[in-house]
């Protein structure tokens, strides 16, 4: 008879990351789990709340391998060490994942994008929300694009690959996740950029990106993209290195366009992001890398771990891209918007623009969720 | 009045369940067990499992960071 083990959010990443077979057992309730839970290629997840193991029925445990490892999730870890304990007891390969979906949701993974000479382009990847920040790194000096609010991330980041961030965006205000842009420009010296329209009516101490074509770092020149690329939100901006990579924010992902809605006004919006298609990024090559600030399905990672994808495929994959015709494109994009908007979005908006603070507990209950960013994705 | 109280204030998860669920075992069909909790998690997980037992929540309540959940047994 074994004895249940503990796994933290690293070791079960590595251990997904090296193909291992897992079987994750969510024990939360059925609500939580269909609105959010851990995905990977190899493993394969099933819910039973952590509740139906109290009772005397072994059926329960019927479904469940003996010769394949388990490891059991719930929100914070009590629920997983009892269930796997019950696991164990039975003969069952189980370990609990150390604080739950609490710890993965603060869990980031760093992916080296593009590396030559010049410079370094780096994916930082929060698995659970499906937030995507980058830091552009060249001759000791970093850019940080979209820094989520656990700022030592980044600042461990600057430390491990040696450069000092000078120059910390945000692409637009952000309504699915706290932005760490303030926090981490304030601890590292660097200068806070943000889009004038983008902080309009708030009290944000900023840089306004328009007055910026591009920006430099260390060799490096990152140019603003059209200022403002809108679409998502009015001041949504990009940025592009050599024409080779896009840093595309929130206006395009690997799966398609940005919703248009989250601000109110879907059909205006709608346009700018026709504009944004077809008149700003139309001359982009086709081979220009796309490395978006959010995805929101496993899919759209590659086999290194990254998720971006070439301008061409996503205009091949997406007939919405190809339809140039203003009328039925703003229909289109205006049609497919979801009543969903990403939890909590209003609180998070407000303490994005600086109207609300919240402690520790309470941020991280806020960020809780999926993202719900993009139209539809695979569509 | 609740013919039983459960006070697991204080209590994380997954322990204001278990307490429910014992001292419901011991209530007879039809009788009310009130529970007390301060884990957050509870909103959502003590009517999931009064759901899928079969009990029946008559009353959810919030005063102060306490959630107060009257229940008949099914």
């Amino acid at each position: 008879m074994g004895s249940m083990y503990s796994i933290t959010v690293e070791e079960l990443h590595r251990r997904m990351e090296a193909g291992e077979e897992l079987l994750l057992l969510d024990v939360r309730n059925e609500e939580e789990y269909s609105d959010w839970k851990i995905e990977g290629r190899t493993i394969r997840s099933v819910n039973i709340p952590y509740f139906d193991f109290l009772e005397e029925d072994e059926r329960v445990y019927a479904d469940l391998p003996k010769d394949k490892d388990i490891v059991v999730v719930c929100a914070k870890g009590g629920a997983s060490d009892f269930v796997a304990e019950q696991l164990a007891e039975r003969g069952h390969r189980a370990g609990s994942l150390k604080d739950g979906m609490l710890a993965w949701s603060q869990y980031y993974t760093p992916v080296v994008v593009h590396e030559d000479e010049k410079m370094k382009l780096i994916q930082i990847n929060r698995l659970a929300k499906g937030c995507l920040s980058y830091a552009i790194v060249s001759d000791g000096k970093g850019m940080i694009i979209d820094p989520s609010k656990d700022i030592e991330v980044y600042t461990e980041l600057a430390r491990e690959h040696q450069f000092t961030i000078e120059h910390v965006v945000d692409s637009h205000l952000h309504a699915d996740h706290i932005s760490g842009g303030i926090k981490l420009a304030e601890a590292a010296g660097a200068a806070y950029y943000l889009s004038s329209q983008e902080a309009k009516g708030t009290a944000l101490k900023f840089e306004p990106l328009e007055r910026h074509k591009r920006i430099q770092v260390g060799d490096v020149h990152v140019e603003v993209l059209s200022i403002p690329t809108p679409g998502h939100t009015p001041g949504s901006t990009s940025f592009l290195i050599d024409n080779r990579f896009m840093l595309s924010g929130d206006t395009i992902f690997v799966g398609g366009l940005g919703r248009p809605d989250l601000g109110g006004k879907a059909k205006e919006w709608a346009e700018d992001l026709y504009h944004t298609v077809f008149v700003t990024l139309k001359d982009l090559p086709d081979d220009c890398l796309v490395l978006p600030g959010h995805y929101s399905d496993i899919r759209e990672m590659n086999d290194q771990g990254i998720v971006g994808e070439r301008l061409g495929t996503i205009r091949a994959n997406n007939a919405i891209m190809r339809n140039d015709d203003k009328t039925s494109f703003t229909e289109q994009v205006a049609a497919s918007v979801s009543m969903e908007k990403p939890p909590n979005f209003e609180d998070i908006v407000a303490i994005n623009r600086g109207e609300l603070q919240v402690d520790f507990d309470k941020a991280v209950e806020l960020e809780i969720g999926p993202n719900r960013c993009a139209v539809h994705h695979h569509g | 009045m609740a013919d039983r109280i459960v006070d697991a204030k204080g209590m994380a998860c997954p322990m204001p369940v278990v307490k429910a669920k014992k001292a419901m075992d011991e209530l007879q069909s039809g009788q009310i067990l009130e529970v007390l909790a301060t884990e957050k998690g509870s909103l959502k997980d003590i009517p999931a499992w009064a759901g899928k037992s079969g009990h029946e929540v008559l009353e959810t309540a919030e005063e102060n960071g306490v959630f107060r959940f009257v229940i008949k047994k099914g």
